[in-house]
Parts: C-alpha cells; sequence; structure tokens
C-alpha cells in the first residue's frame, strides 16, 4: 500500500500553475524564446517558480503554496511584474489565453529536455498541438481519502471552470465557435479524461497498481485527467481551465475552487454518485461549446439547468465559507461578471470584431495581461 | 540571302532588360539549387557563385559594367530588403533594454573604428581609410534577410542580428555621408556644395521616407486589414519610393530605411500587417545576388589580399568586442555574444552600391576605395552567408525541417 504514499498538505492550502504564451513583437506569431527568458528569470529572485514546457513558446509560473486569494493575487502579481520585465528586454510579450489564435502547430520547437524529447517520441503530433495554455489549481488535503472525495465533488462542478476561465475561441487562425477549445487539444490523449470512480484511497492505489502493472503507466504524471490528485504534493489537481487573460481572474478560479473545497470538505454535504460521471461528458461539451449559455445536467437533482446560473448558485451556496477564507468580495466580483456575462471568450471576439485580424487580438491580449 | 532574310533580328542580338533580369534569375535558380543539393550549402552562395559563373572571371556571358546597366533591379531588392529591415528597428525595444542601444551603437562604431585603424596602419590615408571603414561597418541586409528566410529562423539571436544590421546600415550611411564633404574638399569642389550635398542626400531620403509613410499608413487605415490589398500597397510605396528617390538622386537604401523605420514606429494605430514579401522577394533576391557575384571584382584581390584580410578580421574584432561586452548585459545568453557577432559577418550588394556611388560623384577615388573594398566584399560575399548561416543553426534558432 505504499506505492503510492499520500503526502498530507495542509488543508485547503492553494498553488497555481499558468501555462503562458510566449509572442513575437513584430507579427504576434508565438516566439521560440522560453529557454532565453527562463534563464533571465533565473537570475532575479522571483517567488514561486518559473519553468519550461513542451515546447519554446510557452513558460509555466507557479505560486508558492498560498492560504488564501489575496497572498496568491499578491505573489502572481509579483510573479507577473518579473517576467514583464524579463520579456521587455528580450522584446517579447506575454499573454494569457487558452490558446494562440493563429499559430502553426508544426512550426512549434520542443524545449530542448530530455523529458520533453521523450514525449514527442511517444505522442508525435500531439505533443506540438499540445502547445495550449491552461491553469491548474492545487487544492492541499489532509488525507488521500479527502483527496478521493474532494475530486468527485469537484468534477461535478468540472463545467463551471470550464465556463469560467473560457479564454480560446479561434485556433489555428479559425474561430472555433467553442469558448474553450483548449480541451479538445487534451482530449486526444489516451489517457485523458476522469479518474475512476473509486470510492478511497486504498481502491485508488488498487487501481493505480494495476495500470502501472500491466505498462500503461509510471507514474501519476502520465494520466491526464480533468481532476486527479497528487499524493506527493498531498493536493487534488484541477486541470480543466483555460489560462486566464488576467492574472487576477486566475486568482478568482482558484479561491472560488478553494472555497468549493471547504464547503465540501466541511459539512460533506453528499456522498460521491456515479452519475457525475455519467453526465460529465455531455456537460463538458456544452461548457466549451456554449460557456454560460450552455445546459448542464444536474446529476443530482437529474434536472438541467444553464451552467451560467448554475455558477451562481454555487458561488452563493459557498459564500459563507469564502468569508471565513477572505475571498467574499472576490466571489461576488466574479459573481457580478458572470451576471453580466462577461467571459476571457467573449473579450476575445470583440477585440477580433473592432479590429478584423487576430495578430490585433493577440497584441490586445498581451497588452491585457501586462496590466490587467 | 540577307535581302531575303531581313526579317531576321541581328546577330547576337542585343541584351535588353526583360532578357538580362530572366537569365539572371535561372542561372541563379540553377546555381543555388546546385550548391544546396551537391555541397549542402546556402542558395545565396549558389546565386553568387553563378554570378561569378557569368560574369568576367567566369564565361564572360555578361560582359562591362552589368551592374550599373541593371541598376533598377538592384534598387528594387535592395529597396525591398531595406524596408523589411527598417521594419525590425523597434525603437520601443532600445528604449526598454539600454544595453542593447549601447550594444548596437558599440557594435556599428567598433566596426568602423577597428577598420580605420587597421587601413590607417596599413598605410593608407585617413579619408580613404575612413570611407573605407563607413562601407565596412554595414552588415549585409540582404544576406542576414535571405538566410533568416531560407532557414526560417526565429529567435534573440536572429532578432538582434537584424535589429543590429538595420542599426549598423545607418551608421554605415550616415558615416559615409557625413565624410562626403571632406572628399569634396579634396578634390576642390565649392565648399558649398561640399557641405549642401550630403545634408540634400541624407535629410531628402530620410523626408522621403517619412512622407511615404505617412501616405501608406493613411492608405492602409482606409483600405483596411486584408492582407491582399495591404500586400500591393506596400509593394506599390516600395517601389514608388525606390523610384522618387533615384529621380531625387538622394539614397535608395536610406530612403527605404527610414521608410521602413517610421513604418514600424509610427503606426501608434496599428493600420499596418506585417507582410513577407515571400516568393516576390524571392524573384528579386536572386537577381540581387547574382548581380553581385557577376559585378564581384577579384582584379585586386592579388595585391589587396593582405588588406583584405586585415580588414575583414578588424572588421570582426571591432563588432565582436562591443558585442561580447555589451552582450550578457543586454540579456543575450551565455555563448549568444559570439554566434550574433559571427552572424553579422557577411558584406554584400550594399557595399558594392555605396562604392559605386561614391565612385559616381569622385572617380579616381572611388577607385581607390573599390581595390580596398571590394576585395573584401568578394572574399564575404562567398563566406559571409556561411558565417550566418552557421551562427543561426548553432544558436538552435532555425526551423527544425531546415536544421535536419
Amino acid at each position: 500500500m505504499n506505492a503510492l504514499p499520500f503526502a498530507p498538505s495542509a488543508p485547503l492550502s492553494l498553488g497555481v500553475e499558468l501555462e503562458l504564451q510566449l509572442v513575437r513583437a513584430h507579427d504576434h506569431d508565438l516566439a521560440h524564446e522560453a529557454g532565453d527568458l527562463i534563464a533571465r528569470l533565473a537570475k532575479k529572485k522571483v517567488p514561486g517558480a518559473v519553468k519550461p514546457e513542451v515546447t519554446l513558446s510557452m513558460v509555466e509560473l507557479n505560486s508558492s503554496i498560498q492560504q488564501g486569494y489575496g497572498g496568491l493575487l499578491a505573489e502572481l502579481e509579483a510573479q507577473r511584474a518579473a517576467v514583464r520585465e524579463a520579456a521587455g528586454m528580450l522584446n517579447l510579450r506575454v499573454a494569457g489565453g487558452g490558446t494562440h489564435p493563429f499559430h502553426k502547430w508544426s512550426e512549434r520547437r520542443v524545449f530542448p529536455a530530455a523529458r520533453f524529447q521523450s514525449v514527442v517520441e511517444r505522442y508525435g503530433f500531439l505533443a506540438k498541438q499540445f502547445t495550449v495554455f491552461g491553469q491548474h489549481i492545487h487544492i492541499g488535503c489532509a488525507s488521500g481519502d479527502d483527496a478521493i472525495y474532494l475530486t468527485h465533488m469537484l468534477t461535478r462542478h468540472v463545467p463551471q471552470f470550464i465556463a469560467l476561465s473560457a479564454a480560446s475561441p479561434f485556433y489555428q487562425g479559425e474561430d472555433t465557435s467553442f469558448q474553450s477549445s483548449r480541451l479538445t487539444a487534451v482530449s486526444a490523449f489516451p489517457l485523458s479524461g476522469h479518474m475512476p470512480f473509486v470510492r478511497d484511497w486504498r481502491e485508488f492505489v488498487l487501481y493505480f497498481e494495476t495500470m502501472r502493472g500491466v505498462g500503461i503507466v509510471e507514474s501519476m504524471k502520465d494520466f491526464y485527467w480533468d481532476i486527479r490528485p497528487k499524493p506527493e504534493y498531498g493536493t487534488i489537481e484541477i486541470r480543466v481551465c483555460d489560462t486566464p487573460l488576467t492574472i487576477r481572474r486566475a486568482a478568482l478560479l482558484a479561491a472560488y475552487a478553494q472555497a468549493l473545497a471547504c464547503y465540501y470538505l466541511a459539512e460533506r454535504p453528499l456522498e460521491p454518485a456515479a452519475a457525475v460521471y455519467q453526465m460529465n461528458a455531455y456537460n463538458r461539451f456544452e461548457a466549451c461549446r456554449y460557456g454560460y449559455g450552455g445546459t448542464l445536467v444536474e446529476p443530482f437533482e437529474r434536472r438541467r439547468k444553464a451552467i451560467g446560473e448554475d455558477i451562481l448558485d454555487s458561488i452563493a451556496h459557498v459564500m459563507p465559507h469564502a468569508v471565513r477564507l477572505g475571498s467574499a468580495q472576490g466571489l461576488a466580483d466574479l459573481s457580478a461578471e458572470v451576471r453580466g456575462g462577461y467571459s476571457d471568450a467573449g473579450w476575445l471576439r470583440a477585440q477580433r470584431g473592432a479590429s478584423g485580424t487576430l495578430a490585433d487580438v493577440v497584441r490586445k491580449a498581451a497588452e491585457r495581461w501586462a496590466t490587467g | 540571302m540577307q535581302d531575303l532574310l531581313w526579317f531576321l533580328p541581328a546577330w547576337p542580338p542585343e541584351f535588353d532588360e526583360p532578357m538580362a533580369f530572366g537569365a539572371l534569375l535561372l542561372a541563379g535558380l540553377v546555381g543555388g539549387e546546385v550548391v544546396n543539393r551537391v555541397l549542402a550549402l546556402p542558395r545565396i552562395t549558389g546565386y553568387v557563385l553563378a554570378g561569378i559563373a557569368c560574369g568576367p572571371y567566369g564565361l564572360g556571358l555578361v560582359e562591362g559594367p552589368l551592374f550599373n546597366e541593371a541598376r533598377l533591379f538592384v534598387d528594387l531588392a535592395l529597396g525591398l530588403i531595406m524596408f523589411e529591415l527598417g521594419a525590425r528597428l523597434d525603437f520601443a525595444w532600445l528604449a526598454r533594454n539600454r544595453w542593447l542601444s549601447v550594444a548596437a551603437i558599440g557594435e556599428s562604431l567598433g566596426a568602423f573604428f577597428a577598420i580605420y585603424l587597421a587601413l590607417l596602419y596599413a598605410g593608407f590615408a585617413p579619408l580613404l581609410a575612413g570611407c573605407a571603414a563607413a562601407v565596412g561597418t554595414a552588415t549585409s541586409p540582404a544576406v542576414v534577410m535571405l538566410v533568416t528566410q531560407e532557414l526560417r529562423a526565429s529567435g534573440q539571436i536572429t532578432e538582434r542580428m537584424l535589429l543590429f544590421t538595420a542599426v549598423n546600415c545607418a551608421v554605415a550611411f550616415v558615416a559615409l555621408t557625413l565624410l562626403l564633404p571632406l572628399v569634396y574638399l579634396e578634390y576642390k569642389a565649392d565648399w558649398r556644395s561640399a557641405l549642401l550635398h550630403p545634408l540634400y542626400v541624407l535629410l531628402g531620403a530620410a523626408l522621403l521616407g517619412f512622407a511615404a509613410c505617412q501616405l501608406m499608413l493613411w492608405l492602409a487605415k482606409w483600405l483596411g486589414k486584408r492582407e491582399d490589398r495591404q500586400f500591393v500597397l506596400q509593394v506599390g510605396m516600395i517601389v514608388l519610393v525606390v523610384g522618387l528617390a533615384r529621380a531625387a538622386d538622394v539614397t535608395v537604401g536610406v530612403a527605404l530605411l527610414a521608410f521602413g523605420v517610421f513604418a514600424r514606429n509610427r503606426d501608434f494605430s496599428h493600420a499596418l500587417l506585417p507582410l513577407r514579401f515571400g516568393y516576390a522577394g524571392q524573384l528579386l533576391f536572386v537577381v540581387l545576388f547574382v548581380l553581385t557575384g557577376a559585378s564581384l571584382d577579384f582584379g585586386f584581390l592579388a595585391q589587396a589580399a593582405g588588406v583584405a584580410t586585415a580588414f575583414i578580421v578588424a572588421r570582426f574584432l571591432g563588432k565582436a568586442a562591443a558585442i561580447l561586452a555589451f552582450g550578457r548585459l543586454s540579456g543575450l545568453r551565455a555563448g549568444g555574444a559570439g554566434l550574433l557577432s559571427l552572424s553579422l559577418l557577411p558584406m554584400s550588394g550594399l557595399a558594392v552600391v555605396m562604392v559605386w556611388d561614391t565612385a559616381a560623384l569622385f572617380p579616381a577615388f572611388g577607385t581607390e576605395l573599390a581595390a580596398v573594398v571590394l576585395s573584401a566584399v568578394a572574399i564575404l560575399e562567398l563566406v559571409g552567408p556561411l558565417a550566418t548561416q552557421f551562427a543561426l543553426r548553432h544558436a538552435g534558432e532555425a526551423s527544425a525541417e531546415e536544421r535536419a
């Protein structure tokens, strides 16, 4: 059973990873300069970490372990300032958003490190097509059983996270008609999808051992699930979000996840239900395609509901916990944005409508990331 | 017989411009392909070799000062290149990264003074050494642009190579123009024209570039962001400015460089689309390099080999010293300074044009200048593209297929 020990962490502690786009100044296509940027940042005192990703067109910001919204936002702002300064020296732009609107995936260059090269060897063109940009949110759990419970409960909220973060309407030069087109790039991987419906950590370890025993996976890293336990950190990791256009929204998404986790762990209002997974693929599609305007099937009550309305209900529901966690004002702002119909995907489409070119969309997204 | 076949043209036929253009194009195409396939060298080297093969040092198919006769093609090709290069001169970047500005200016001045001192040491007159140094300051814009295009290179070394080339071309033009009054005085011209002519050439060209930019921005706004229309607009404006610069007797290169710089830095409402001239540009570039090859002068090389070598070595050391000194401070990665210095080695058609333009004003002085500079060009025309290609590949900035 110690094959996969769960290292407990402070419950409800918080961390995020943000994958960001590196953009060339002169034509706003993706740059290939992650190595130069990371080398430059390595010389500075930057809180958290800045890491490479599979292609040279992306970098990943990692926050350190945070307790709440305020601390997280402050740290992300400090990181952004450092990245902005370093990128400026190299004449690079940095932008949020789940996809680069018009880059050609075949032009991507793989980061020169053994683990990325092996990803390319294994997955071929999928690896370069995986130049998409997501936000991962880590929530600390006291035990493996808590992690399994929370994963099951938050899976019901996956459509909400997709709609709240949706920022990839354009892909390979086209308007996809989706609010989030990024997740289709993830779905192509054989081990994407969701965690199996296991009861507790013991059962999960049995599943993992089986998969490892037959050689399908080597470690937890090989699962590209929407939400996965991360035993070495003692967290669960929500992986469905597009990287938002602003630091603030990234911090708000994390705060919302934290409040939800607090609600479920403190009140244990529901038992895990297989129905969540039966409805998941449909609900997830609705969220990717239509965002707030999509319709999900509420798996516990078995009724249809607009995703926007569902988000507002959930936020209202966890508000008492948000008050305790210090994120009440943030979540109230998030609610107001949902009510107003604001989404990053909508904002990106509006920029294209104003000017007509996707290069302008990237330019404005980069300006927004630098200041918003 | 002759009366009967009166409709046949005279033999040999007159070599008119379309024929020359087509023949040079095909010669370059074949030469580039052969050299690329057989020797795995850059196509540019093949274009140049094809030019040499056609020229007076080869089969002698092209005789005489073809470079001057086909000057229109050369001006158009250099015009296109100077515009694109100017559009890479990003003032905002230079302002944000002060050490980059220092490195770019330092690189130009380093090359200038290194060549100047080397030639003085070799016993040349100061004025001649100064003019040769001014010409040598510039990296070949055509070579760096074409190698970048051929390798589909992108990255910090590539960006800085293009930026530094734009800066050193500007410095070279200014330096050469500032030296002109001294040449005038040397040749006992009126001091008024000694002052007014350089001023006119430089400021006239810059003004032309500025006016063209304003007109183009205005038209671009009106046309909207449609690639097909903006392509015609930009090419049309470039050709027009080349023609106007020729008509006004101002330096074509300066006018187009200024045009490009203004287009990049004054497009506050982002009306212009970033365009690549692709196949259309390729036509002119092939002809440019074949012509440069055909006009290469190996005649001086036997006697001037030593001076040419000193010129090249001093030039490289001058450039490298500044880049090594300020490269890291400006955010260049370890090992990048050496590669960047190497990538800036090429000298080509622009240098030939500068020499010819000076020679047109002062034939005697021009011949002396040609002896020094054109021997170095003859060597660097062949070595330069290789150096740039090597540097960009080793920097890891060539696209994956091209590296394979």
